[in-house]
């Protein structure tokens, strides 16, 4: 056995860069790696790198990646003893977490328990609430229009309706005036019956001028949990992250000290273990900070924490799933410089971002010092249209922002590729533009100014 | 509609507390069909590990080798399911998911299928568990069992290929492709 505690060989329940990523961190640990994939990906590269590929089911996500049984099957059947679910599909669902643990599987996250007392939104609110951490000023569970209406009477409008097992915008909307209540509740509730099958409501205040800042947090099963500082994801479209970076160029040292505190707090409290992130809306405004959702997972934009602190967090995640202690402790924890990244989808930004599938024919990413892509494609790699359209994600790190900016923006600009549309040229756009430079954007900036700004717009075709 | 492996565990459960025999679901596009005690092809008690009733796949099982769109095998990892190329003529039963094959109703009964035997299109040839659920795989087609390509027990992938059979022309006139 190796070194790094239990696990031997672990089944990765994912696919695309983040897989190919899982099977890297394995590598390094010396644990094996087998890759469960849809008839789809059976020419990935995860499967291609992987010690094993195993063909779980038809290209439908709800077929392959999603079919729990036929995962856990796959990692028994392969002899594998862990499952990493990297981040969407399965990777929050409580029920698989069990699922693995019933079958003798080590999961590579926290406990069911801490998964759902996080995934459900309204519980989490009353968590941190209890536990003295910030929370958007709103309401607990609404059960009807009216009394949305008479929040909104007496608190203001607009507000925000959330959906309580909700999440990447579904089930939540805005409502501007008393006339709009009934409308919104009711199609929030009903999105929210179809998409999580829970109708419960609950109201957040609006904070117009946002920023996003997430806290990432690590904890072992022998009680020890450290935070490695923040990731500001303010630069998104319809409540999908685009650019993400660390430090964030908003907070100073006392505010992030503040809010670690509340976030390993609430991680303490619900007895996390494995990494996480505990998000944050920023109030420009005030300067006030509320907690919004705990994310019980790996993110896709942990790299930019990896630059700044030098942490490989999936390695210290399998690590610390096989029941090794953190091999950090907090005052060793150290943040050098900062780092960006950019998530580059098969999209065309000036097409309202549609998506852009189909045969990769050049690929040529950069590559240097301080530059890293984290990405599953390959020339000649063909992007099946059934998943998430990201292809890459191309961090860069420099001794400060300006740094990192100038290196980001020559990194984009040596990126070729060619057989697909992508969203270089809108990142290109974005980092050349004076709002994002000053770094003071709120969560809205993408969509209301700099999409709105039709040159700059004809500048992306 | 999106049915999780749970889901399917509950109405499996309520159906089998239920005094009916034989229960057809539809909503929508969705169809189950469960009966319980098994059917004329199982009459005896069936599943490798209790006589639990089985949903039927009705995936279609069998493709013709000639026609078949085998899923490209070029890469250099070492697979355990790699596959052998089929004779011409043959017809391939592929797993329609990936799970525990099982060539017997249950352990210490007669197969299904030998080598040799004479088959019906809808022959159940083998079962394929995923999660004690059992699915039964017909043949698909009317012919001769050929080749048996997987051990009794091991995990299949979605795909893999696992019998072999001779297609009898003679018995299906209509069916020549």
């Amino acid at each position: 056995m190796n070194a790094e505690g239990g696990i031997k060989r672990l089944f990765v329940a994912n696919r695309g860069e983040i897989a190919v990523r899982i099977i890297q961190a394995c590598r390094k640990l010396g644990v094996e790696a087998v890759v469960g994939v849809s008839a789809a990906d059976r020419q990935s590269l995860a499967a291609t790198i992987a010690d094993r590929a195993v063909c779980i089911g038809p290209a439908p996500a709800t077929e392959s990646y999603l079919k729990m049984g036929a995962v856990v099957t796959a990692a028994k059947g392969t002899g594998c003893d862990a499952v990493h679910p990297g981040y969407g599909f399965l990777a929050e669902r409580a029920g698989f977490q069990r699922l693995c643990v019933e079958h003798g599987l080590k999961f590579v996250g926290p406990s069911a328990a801490a998964i759902e007392a996080m995934g459900d939104k309204l519980q989490a609110r009353r968590i941190a609430a209890e536990l003295g951490v910030p929370i958007v000023p709103g309401t607990d569970h609404v059960r009807a229009a009216q009394d949305a209406l008479a929040f909104g009477r007496e608190a203001g409008f607009p507000f925000l309706l959330k959906a309580s097992a909700g999440g990447g915008g579904r089930g939540m909307r805005v409502v501007r005036s008393p006339e709009e209540v009934a409308t919104a509740f009711d199609s929030a509730s009903a999105e929210a019956r179809a998409a999580f099958g829970n109708p419960a409501l609950y109201i957040e205040r609006y904070v117009e001028h946002a920023r996003h800042v997430e806290i990432q947090v690590i904890a072992d099963s022998h009680g020890n949990i450290v935070h490695l500082g923040e990731r500001d994801c303010s630069t998104q479209r319809r409540h999908q992250k685009l650019i993400e970076e660390a430090p964030s160029p908003v907070i100073d040292q006392d505010l992030r000290a503040r809010m670690a505190q509340a976030a390993v707090r609430l991680a303490g409290h619900v007895g996390y273990t494995n990494a996480g992130t505990v998000e944050f809306i920023l109030d420009l405004d005030s300067d006030a900070f509320y907690f919004l959702e705990m994310n019980t997972r790996i993110q896709v934009e942990h790299p930019v924490t990896e630059m700044i602190t030098g942490i490989d967090l999936v390695a210290e995640q399998i690590r610390v799933a096989g029941g090794a202690p953190l091999s950090i402790a907090q005052d060793a924890v150290r943040f050098n410089g900062h780092a960006i990244e950019c998530r580059i989808n098969a999209e065309r930004a000036e097409r309202d971002f549609m998506p852009s599938p189909g045969l990769v024919t050049e690929w040529q990413p950069p590559a240097g010092p301080e530059i890293r892509v984290d990405t599953h494609c390959y020339p000649g790699y063909f992007i099946p249209p059934f998943y998430d359209s990201m292809i890459a994600k191309l961090i860069v790190h420099g001794k400060d922002r300006a740094a990192a900016l100038s290196r980001m923006s020559r990194a984009l600009g040596s990126f070729k590729v060619a057989g697909v549309h992508t969203t270089i040229p809108f990142h290109q756009a974005v980092l050349a533009h004076p709002d994002f430079r000053r770094g003071r954007g709120t969560t809205r900036w993408v969509e209301e100014k700099f999409m709105m700004q039709s040159r700059l717009t004809e500048n992306l075709t | 509609m999106d049915l999780t492996d749970d889901d399917v565990l509950k109405i499996l459960k309520i159906i089998d507390e239920s005094d009916y025999d034989d229960v057809r679901l539809e909503i929508g596009d969705f169809k189950l069909h469960v009966q319980k005690h098994g059917n004329a092809e199982h009459a005896s008690p069936a599943a490798p590990s209790d006589n639990r009733e089985k949903p039927h796949a009705t995936a279609p099982a069998a493709v013709h080798a000639a026609s078949a769109v085998a899923p490209p095998v070029t890469s250099a990892v070492p697979k355990a399911a790699e596959e052998e190329p089929i004779p011409d003529g043959l017809v391939v039963v592929r797993a329609p998911m990936l799970g525990t094959f099982y060539r017997a109703p249950s352990p210490g009964e007669k197969p299904f299928v030998e080598i040799g035997d004479k088959i019906g299109p809808n022959d159940t040839v083998c079962l394929v568990e995923v999660m004690k659920l059992f699915n039964s795989i017909k043949a698909g087609v009317a012919g001769t069992v050929v080749k048996i390509l997987v051990e009794n027990g091991a995990m299949v992938e979605h795909g893999q290929p696992l019998i072999l059979i001779e297609h009898d022309l003679i018995d299906a006139p209509g069916k020549i492709q």
